[in-house]
């Protein structure tokens, strides 16, 4: 994965995180069900990775250890350096240009280039795996009938796949122009 | 068993040199409880398949079968078409001097139904699809999405299980329209067949099979199967 992808995908976690803490205490099991369930499933974690971002932010004075659940598991809460963060965090729009690069868009550069690839075809190609997922994605929202958070996450990625549909679309158009 | 079923059907517009070839030896059908998106560019032939799928128009060659029925074969089309099939458009949809009820009631008493009983109807289907309320509206005292509600409920009053619908979200937007295939599937689920014109990617993934148009002929279908999609 690209470093620089990485690092924000990680950030995201740990302002996620924040997000729900700032709802109350939780430990760390509680807080992988709840992320889980908020992104619809799309974004699974592991508990590994739950616990390493706890003790980053606690390293940061994000978050403070508290007493320990009947079950001796620890519980975590938000600190007002926390707070201060998660308010930052929300007040900033997410940069567009911070998105890895596509394969899509530089295989169809290629085909074009290329010359004795059948452009057409590889665009219709696509195109029926693009609708694909987009017919699951839709059978998935039409399940996700509890929680407005998962079905927002799920129409997220439908107009995902709806403008590659369409950039496809565009893309035959052109083509058929050009010939 | 099909509801609908198209084979080898192609359309010609007018003749030698300036003829246009709108379809070119389709073949496709729908089941009962399936809905099957036709999507492709403008000028693709989806309007055109549409409309020999419900017997508005006539296919220069190949047969549209609708019940098992041929439907060159048929004397009163017109009939057959008011009993066994429903149509949503964009728009010329509902009738503006008359009420969401009196437009369900509609086809029903063209079919020589007592209006008492084609109100019960009316009144029937408008309730499953929580319109009761609006019924004694008139379309212009309606939002946009819930006149495309009481269209959908007057293309399925009665016996019909063939819906044809034509860019039914047309100017809606994202969230009125996935209220409007909400209503087209449940359609499905209770048993209707639906074929579903749309030129827009979302809508169409609400389908079991999304069928590609271009240039008058299939070029390609996601081919999810009836099995395979419960």
């Amino acid at each position: 994965m690209h470093t620089a992808y990485a690092y924000l995908v990680g950030m995201s976690i740990r302002h996620g995180l924040l997000a729900l803490l700032s709802v109350g205490p939780r430990h760390g099991y509680q807080l992988r069900v709840e992320f889980e369930a908020s992104t619809g499933a799309t974004w699974p974690l592991n508990i590994g990775q739950v616990y390493t971002t706890l003790s980053r932010m606690e390293r940061d004075g994000l978050v403070e250890q508290g007493e320990s659940d009947e079950h001796g598991r620890v519980v975590y809460a938000i600190t007002a350096a926390g707070r201060a963060e998660m308010a930052r965090w929300f007040s900033t729009p997410v940069a567009q240009s911070d998105r890895p690069r596509d394969e899509l868009v530089i295989k169809l550069a290629m085909a074009v280039a290329a010359k004795e690839v059948d452009v057409v075809e590889v665009i219709r190609r696509q195109r029926t795996a693009t609708m694909r997922t987009l017919q699951q994605l839709t059978r998935a929202k039409r399940a996700a009938m509890e929680g407005a958070a998962q079905r927002l996450v799920l129409d997220s990625m439908i107009f995902q796949a709806e403008a590659e549909q369409r950039w496809l679309d565009h893309c035959e158009a052109v083509l058929k122009e050009e010939r | 068993m099909t509801v609908v079923r198209l084979t080898e059907v192609a359309r010609v517009h007018g003749e030698g040199a300036t003829a246009v070839h709108a379809l070119k030896g389709v073949s496709l059908e729908v089941a009962p409880g399936e809905l099957v998106a036709i999507t492709g560019p403008s000028g693709s032939g989806k309007s055109t398949l549409l409309n020999l799928a419900g017997g508005l128009d006539r296919p220069t060659s190949g047969t549209v079968h609708i019940d098992g029925r041929d439907l060159a074969t048929v004397r009163d089309l017109a009939a057959l078409r008011r009993r066994s099939v429903g149509y949503v458009f964009q728009d010329l949809n509902l009738i503006t001097s008359l009420t969401a009820a009196e437009n369900v009631m509609l086809p029903r008493e063209l079919d020589g139904v007592r209006s008492r009983l084609a109100r019960e109807e009316a009144m029937t289907v408008l309730a499953e699809m929580d319109l009761a309320d609006l019924a004694d509206r008139f379309p212009d005292e309606l939002s946009g999405g819930q006149r495309q509600r009481v269209a959908i409920a007057r293309a399925l009053v009665g016996e019909r299980r063939l819906l044809l619908a034509d860019e039914p979200t047309g100017a809606l937007d994202t969230h009125t329209g996935d209220e409007i295939l909400h209503l087209l599937r449940a359609r499905c689920d209770a048993g209707a067949a639906v074929l579903l014109v749309t030129h827009e990617p979302r809508y169409a993934a609400w389908a079991d099979r999304v069928v590609f148009l271009c240039d008058g002929s299939i070029t390609d279908s996601t081919d999810m199967s009836l099995e395979s999609a419960r």
